[in-house]
């Protein structure tokens, strides 16, 4: 390849020729570097940021007083701009460096026109900082998932365009014969996204849907945010790092290629669970509870491939920062979609439903599951993109044990706690009376509750180990007589 | 909206999202993509990050600290 093609050219259906050089994976690396460095360094501010929402969350809920006096301060507006800045500042920034990094890396295509991208993520930031100004200030819509207001939807869709749009032309021009499953997991997550988050803004925001409709456009769409955008993502990376780090393919690729598909088929009709018991059509819900239930295809499937490939390779694995975090994330995908099978379970959602079990329920999909993995991609993309090695493998250690540890610790306390919860919400004595008031059940959360927040704050520790180091890398120089080799990291101890 | 406009809209998303699944799928059967899905494992291996070879590790740690330039 001589030149660069041109932005017709890219975007054109039927260019064909000039510009078909299969690149170099390091060639690969080289395209993505600046726009992953401003998706990753704005996603890692948010993380901080959703992580202090979180804390000041999670500390009223044992002290309502504290921080109460400031109107954007109460718990509706930081809890839900903890939500936005996880989900919109740090899980989608998080992606946009790391899906165009992996869809360029397996197609073969370097990331064309990078400075869209650039304008595409200082968009993105804008919209998301101003969407969440937005919530502070008490401008939120009561759609959950959906709060940031909607003078921001015009920017929100735009920078996902040019997003999207990047990863798509990638693919187009992609150079190797065969569509890896990653592929297939980005390219349908790229496509789902914009679908899902089209018919929300109709049916939610400009031409509201009122009663029943409104709740179940709601929980489809914020269901789908987790199952159709950042679950495919978060397989897509680990279904290309797990085998790519050890050296060794993918268990059964052919279950996996069924996983994908029913993953695409059931999915998308799990969200109604979230209102068993509540006043919508039986049959909705029985679809939606039979179609969580038929999540456990895929889910087995998944877990066949990931843990079946890092079977006698776990020494190796534990040495490796990025299967230390993807295969966690991995485990947890497994443990957190059979219990979401459960949960949709009328019996068993009796108890848990509108107790602490579902917001733990939440943080084990979207941070164990999901955010491990995505960490993970990080540890293994960062090096090649700035041929350096990560400065300081005590904060690796210290991310690690932190957010592992502090994960299992919440979910463990939420679980467990909104089980008792639960169970106490239903008890009813032999004369069909409440054994409980309601106050002793929300007084008997207590001890939970505080655990969870000092499981944030271990979380906290680690996510400022993980700032420290990706600030420190990014200023340390080249690491000389690595540059050159495809592989970065020295050799397992 | 009245009801009618809701169920348009869904039922033109929700066509929308099957006949892309299904017509990705069939693209991928025409294409021969769900053949010799064994060969289809290993396309992410190449001479620079190969089969057989581990690429992530932590970093050694250091004996002194590193000069600075």
């Amino acid at each position: 390849m001589n030149t660069d093609p041109s932005l017709l050219q890219s975007l054109s259906p039927k260019e064909t020729t000039g510009f078909d050089v299969r690149a170099k994976l390091r060639e690969v690396d080289a395209s993505m570097r600046a726009p992953a460095m401003l998706f990753l360094v704005s996603a890692v501010l948010w993380l901080l940021a959703g992580t202090v929402f979180a804390l000041i969350a999670a500390i009223k809920a044992t002290n309502p007083e504290f921080l109460s006096a400031q109107a954007w301060l109460t718990f509706g507006r930081v809890r839900t701009a903890h939500l936005n800045a996880m989900i919109y500042g740090w899980g989608n920034n998080v992606i946009f460096a790391l899906a165009p990094w992996i869809m360029g890396r397996l197609s073969r295509a370097r990331i064309r026109h990078t400075s869209i991208l650039m304008v595409a993520g200082v968009f993105w930031n804008l919209a998301v900082t101003i969407g969440i100004i937005g919530i502070l200030k008490g401008d939120m819509i009561a759609v959950e998932w959906l709060e940031m207001p909607a003078y921001v939807t015009p920017l929100v869709a735009l920078s996902y365009a040019l997003v999207g749009v990047w990863v798509i032309i990638a693919f187009r021009w992609r150079q190797t014969e065969h569509v890896y499953v990653s592929q297939w997991y980005l390219l349908a997550a790229f496509f789902w996204l914009p679908w899902l988050y089209t018919v929300a803004q109709i049916m939610l925001v400009f031409e509201p849907a009122t009663g029943v409709v409104q709740s179940l456009t709601n929980w489809w769409f914020a269901h789908n945010v987790l199952g159709l955008w950042l679950t495919p993502v978060a397989l897509a990376t680990a279904y290309y790092l797990i085998p790519k780090v050890l050296g060794r393919p993918i268990h059964s690729y052919y279950l996996s290629v069924i996983g994908f598909w029913s993953l695409a088929l059931f999915y998308n009709w799990a969200g109604v669970h979230h209102l068993i018991g509540g006043p919508v059509p039986a049959w909705l819900i029985s679809a939606g509870t039979v179609a969580s239930v038929m999540m456990v295809i895929p889910v087995i499937v998944v877990a066949v491939n990931h843990h079946l490939t890092v079977v006698g390779l776990h020494k190796q694995g534990w040495a490796s920062p990025t299967i230390r975090f993807v295969v966690f994330g991995a485990i947890n995908y497994t443990v957190v979609s059979l219990f979401g099978s459960a949960m949709a379970l009328r019996h068993v959602n009796e108890v848990t439903h509108f107790t602490h079990f579902t917001v733990g329920h939440a943080h084990h999909g979207v941070y164990a599951f999901f955010t491990m993995i995505m960490f993970g991609g990080v540890y293994y993309m960062l090096p090649r993109l700035l041929a350096r090695e990560w400065p300081n493998a005590f904060l690796i250690r210290v991310h690690w044990w932190m957010c592992a540890m502090g994960i299992v610790l919440m979910v463990v306390a939420l679980q467990v706690g909104g089980w008792i919860q639960g169970l106490q919400m239903n008890a009813l004595s032999e004369e069909g009376t409440p054994v409980y008031t309601f106050l002793q059940t929300v007084e008997n959360t207590k001890p939970w509750l505080w655990a969870r927040s000092i499981s944030g704050l271990m979380l906290l520790i680690g996510h400022l180990a993980f700032a420290v180091n990706v600030g420190w890398i990014l200023f340390s120089p080249k690491t000389e007589d690595q540059v050159t080799q495809p592989t970065l990291l020295t050799e397992a101890e | 909206m009245g009801w009618s406009a809701y169920i348009l809209v869904g039922f033109f998303s929700a066509s929308l999202f099957f006949l892309a699944g299904a017509g990705a799928l069939y693209w991928a059967h025409r294409n021969g993509q769900l053949n010799n899905l064994e060969k289809g494992a290993r396309s992410i291996f190449d001479e620079d990050e190969p089969l057989g070879e581990i690429t992530d590790s932590f970093p050694p740690k250091r004996k002194a600290a590193p000069p600075k330039s």
